[in-house]
């Protein structure tokens, strides 16, 4: 019994010695003084290169989530058509499925991926990994270009 | 007391308190290696159903009253969000919790109704590290509480059935086959 005691007290003092760590060297998101860009889909595709690394706003329709941990989700233009992939990053661990259907305003990072980066992505789409089929978001998941979302929040359900 | 007796006496009580933490793992282990080989989700239930629109259709033809009737002949007025055209042929009428995925050309509807799937969910949570915070230091101490149950559980029987007997060629047995699929699927 003493020793199941024993072990007990070890466990909690390395809970408590752990939640002592401190993070260092992390730039708290409100400390950026980057001024956030507020684009359309249309705009950010149609000129990539203007928008490459800067903190953007977006914000569209959710045609799709992907099905697989959440790991991407799609937005539509007011086109109707175009369609722009939204990955998680920041806080975010993954989107809902709920989402789907809702018109999302998303804050974050627009990236453009380097070409060798670009070359494999699309042969990882290809392989048909994660569609057997073309789908209506396969360009924008195919696509060299995507927002790395920090924040984001449901406009209309 | 002797090392066997404290070896015998880690392998015993790390066992007693990691149980429920080795049935969150193995559950979740199972569910997401078949989650990952795309046999089925473990998050989420689907239930999909079929309904026949009453007649042909077009792009052009789709107006709020189409869609009014398309989820009366659904019964999903109630969970309407909006509606998008995937491609020419296509409607898509999303709903909370599903969506109506309607052939314009045939008039069939694909009525699929999504919700997330109790206790795998929770499970699956636990598993990713979604809580972060005390959960990560909780399961590192399990973690490491497991390889200490493991070591221990080696050292646990002597002679014939021990580690220099049968146990010793199971424990090779179990390192093997690892270790080739390793190698036929990644290096080869």
């Amino acid at each position: 019994m003493q020793r199941t005691i024993l072990l007990m007290i070890i466990a909690i003092l390395a809970f408590s010695c752990n939640q002592n760590v401190k993070k260092e060297g992390v730039t708290p998101e409100a400390e950026k003084t980057e001024q956030i860009v507020s684009a359309t889909v249309v705009e950010l595709l149609a000129s990539p290169a203007e928008y490459q690394d800067k903190e953007v706003a977006v914000s569209g329709m959710v045609t799709h989530v992907c099905r697989h941990g959440g790991q991407k989700c799609f937005i539509v233009a007011d086109d109707g058509e175009t369609q722009i992939r939204i990955v998680p990053g920041g806080e975010i661990d993954e989107f809902n499925i709920d989402l789907e259907g809702s018109t999302v305003a998303f804050k974050g990072i627009f990236r453009v991926m380097e070409a060798e980066v670009a070359a494999d992505h699309v042969e990882d789409h290809e392989s048909k990994e994660h569609h057997a089929e073309e789908q209506s978001h396969s360009n924008a998941e195919k696509a060299e270009y995507f927002v790395e979302a920090l924040d984001f929040k449901e406009v209309t359900e | 007391m002797g090392w066997r007796k404290w070896n015998r006496w880690i392998h015993r009580e790390l066992g007693f308190l990691f149980f429920g933490m080795t049935i969150i793992y193995g559950i979740s282990g199972i569910a997401l290696n078949h989650h990952a080989a795309r046999h089925w989700d473990p998050g989420l239930i689907t239930k999909s159903e079929s309904i026949q629109y009453p007649e042909a259709l077009s792009k052009s033809d789709v107006d709020r009253n189409t869609i009014e009737k398309i989820l009366e002949l659904t019964g999903e007025k109630e969970n309407y969000k909006q509606y998008y055209f995937p491609n020419q042929e296509h409607l898509m009428i999303y709903l909370k919790g599903g969506h109506i995925a309607v052939d314009l050309p045939s008039g069939e509807m694909q009525l699929t109704k999504i919700r997330h799937r109790p206790v795998f969910r929770e499970l699956n949570y636990l598993h990713y590290n979604k809580p972060k915070k005390l959960w990560t230091w909780f399961s590192d101490l399990y973690a490491f509480g497991l390889i200490l149950i493991a070591i221990s559980g080696l050292l646990l029987i002597r002679g014939k059935k021990g580690i220099t007997g049968r146990g010793g060629i199971l424990t090779i047995i179990g390192i093997l086959i690892p270790l080739a699929l390793l190698i036929i699927y990644l290096w080869l």
